[in-house]
């Protein structure tokens, strides 16, 4: 499989001020991702898994290293045309002012492309989503509805790669298991290989075939089949890991 | 009115002192500086004023102009603290609204090519300009802290930065235009513009007196527009990256 995203050597400095880094938050992070991947991101937090899909969305600038994607540097390609091959679902999902609909035709109006209404309603259908009036105002939307929302509404730009940050962190159980089925066929029908954020571990099992775990700075990379096969208590200790070491005086 | 009279006014100033030392607002010193300097430069532009008109030399008309929007560029520029470029792009908007503004007054005849119409109708319009400026500054540094988000999403959806931006510089032309508006609808009811009091007490028909605030509050509304407008467009790059990125912090 040919690798479509590529990061190398990345890394980001903790700021304590706009003149003062104090020390590295990761550093020398590199990965490849082949097309249809599907990559689960974990770690204890604060180790910048955010911070990471940030960058890689071109939303926050690495201090040091490169991202390619099919071959082309981040630094040679103009960022529109990036985050529309990189799309990136925030954890805190934002309302565009106006309605529903309004913001599930985002992309068609940013874009000049025709909006695909029978596709929107088969996801929102998918999602849980086919009661909701689309006239309403987004911003009157539930906290869960809204997350909903975003993710039809980054689906329909098409990216090659989705980053998805903790998108089922506000679900209940049956929205969540929605999400987890509709992103799934829509990795098989349209091949987008998808980095997802989760603090779920039996998720990130559930959804990946790789694992990504960041922890004192560093990624490691597993198959998500032997990673997860390890005891709890091993799975656990990783999380406790980061801390030791660390000096809390 | 004799200087004694008018020193008699200090009077206010001397009211409003003991006031600030009594409710201990701590103003006193604000108040001195700003009493010494509103009567220097008040004495002073009355003094170069009266030079200008005598000579009646038009370079000297331009020169005071282009004082003026210096004075009012770099003024309103300081509520955009560490945004660089600020004060020329000010400067700009202001110099096109008053290229723009006394072309159609003077090429449609509405006043008279002489120093004593154009420095009084170019410094109010560039006097009116300027607080909108700052206003509009002010607010579109606070909508985009408010719409981080708003922006980020539209730009991860693939949006230019112009795209991205559109709404909220929308919201800040508009937030800075509401005084202007308001006092448009409000002129006359609530208080008599400084124009208009200053030819009445000089001796002016109030129905001619009048003529001239209908002018001054049209132009004050059009430069309202014009200078938040060109603005707008000149400054929202200076909240991003060169790569397109949202400037994670604009300082306060």
């Amino acid at each position: 499989m040919s690798s479509i995203f590529e990061i190398q050597r990345l890394a980001k400095l903790n700021w304590k001020s706009s003149e003062q880094a104090s020390k590295y938050l990761f550093s020398d992070i590199s990965a490849e991702i082949s097309e249809s991947d599907r990559i689960a991101l974990i770690g204890a937090s604060g180790q910048g898994k955010s911070t990471l899909l940030r960058i890689m969305a071109l939303l926050d600038a690495p201090d040091e290293g490169d991202m390619l994607v099919k071959g082309t540097s981040f630094k040679n390609m103009d960022s529109k045309l990036w985050r529309m091959k990189i799309g990136f679902v925030a954890q805190q999902a934002v309302m565009l002012p106006g309605s529903v609909e309004d913001n599930l035709r985002t992309v068609s109006k940013l874009h000049d492309r025709p909006y695909d209404h029978k596709l929107v309603q088969r996801l929102l259908e998918q999602i849980g989503l086919e009661q909701l009036d689309l006239s309403k105002k987004a911003a009157d939307c539930s906290g869960g509805e809204k997350q909903r929302i975003s993710l039809i509404r980054s689906l329909l730009l098409r990216p090659n790669v989705l980053l998805l940050d903790e998108i089922t962190a506000s679900l209940d159980i049956d929205s969540t298991q929605r999400v987890e089925d509709l992103l799934e066929q829509w990795h098989k029908e349209e091949g987008t290989s998808m980095i997802w954020v989760t603090h779920d571990l039996k998720q990130a099992s559930r959804i990946s075939t790789t694992t990504w775990f960041m922890g004192n700075g560093k990624l490691e990379q597993h198959l998500s089949e032997s990673f997860f096969a390890e005891s709890a208590e091993n799975l656990a200790k990783r999380f406790i890991r980061p801390l030791e070491g660390a000096s809390f005086l | 009115m004799s200087y004694t009279a008018l020193s008699f006014t200090l009077l206010f100033v001397l009211g409003t002192m003991l006031v600030s030392v009594w409710q201990k607002l701590g103003l006193e010193k604000d108040i001195i500086v700003g009493t010494i300097r509103s009567a220097i430069q008040l004495l002073a532009v009355g003094y170069v004023l009266q030079f200008i008109f005598k000579t009646d030399q038009m370079i000297y008309v331009i020169l005071i102009i282009i004082f003026m929007i210096s004075v009012a560029a770099w003024n309103a520029a300081k509520r955009g603290k560490g945004l660089r470029g600020l004060v020329w792009r000010i400067g700009l908007a202001i110099a096109t609204m008053e290229l723009l503004m006394m072309g159609i007054l003077l090429g449609l005849h509405i006043i008279e090519a002489t120093p004593q119409y154009i420095i009084p109708i170019s410094g109010m319009t560039i006097g009116s300009a300027m607080v909108v400026s700052g206003l509009f500054i002010n607010h579109i540094k606070h909508e985009i802290q408010q719409s981080k988000g708003e922006i980020e999403t539209l730009l991860s959806l693939g949006a230019t930065v112009p795209q991205a931006i559109h709404e909220v510089r929308k919201r800040s032309v508009k937030f800075s235009m509401i005084p202007t508006i308001d006092g448009m609808k409000t002129v006359g009811l609530v208080q008599l513009p400084g124009m208009m009091t200053g030819m009445i007490i000089a001796g002016a028909d109030p129905v001619i007196a009048v003529r001239y605030q209908i002018l001054i509050v049209f132009s004050f509304t059009a430069s309202a527009a014009i200078t938040s407008i060109l603005l707008s467009v000149l400054s929202y790059r200076l909240f991003f990256t060169p790569d397109q990125r949202l400037k994670q912090s604009v300082e306060r």
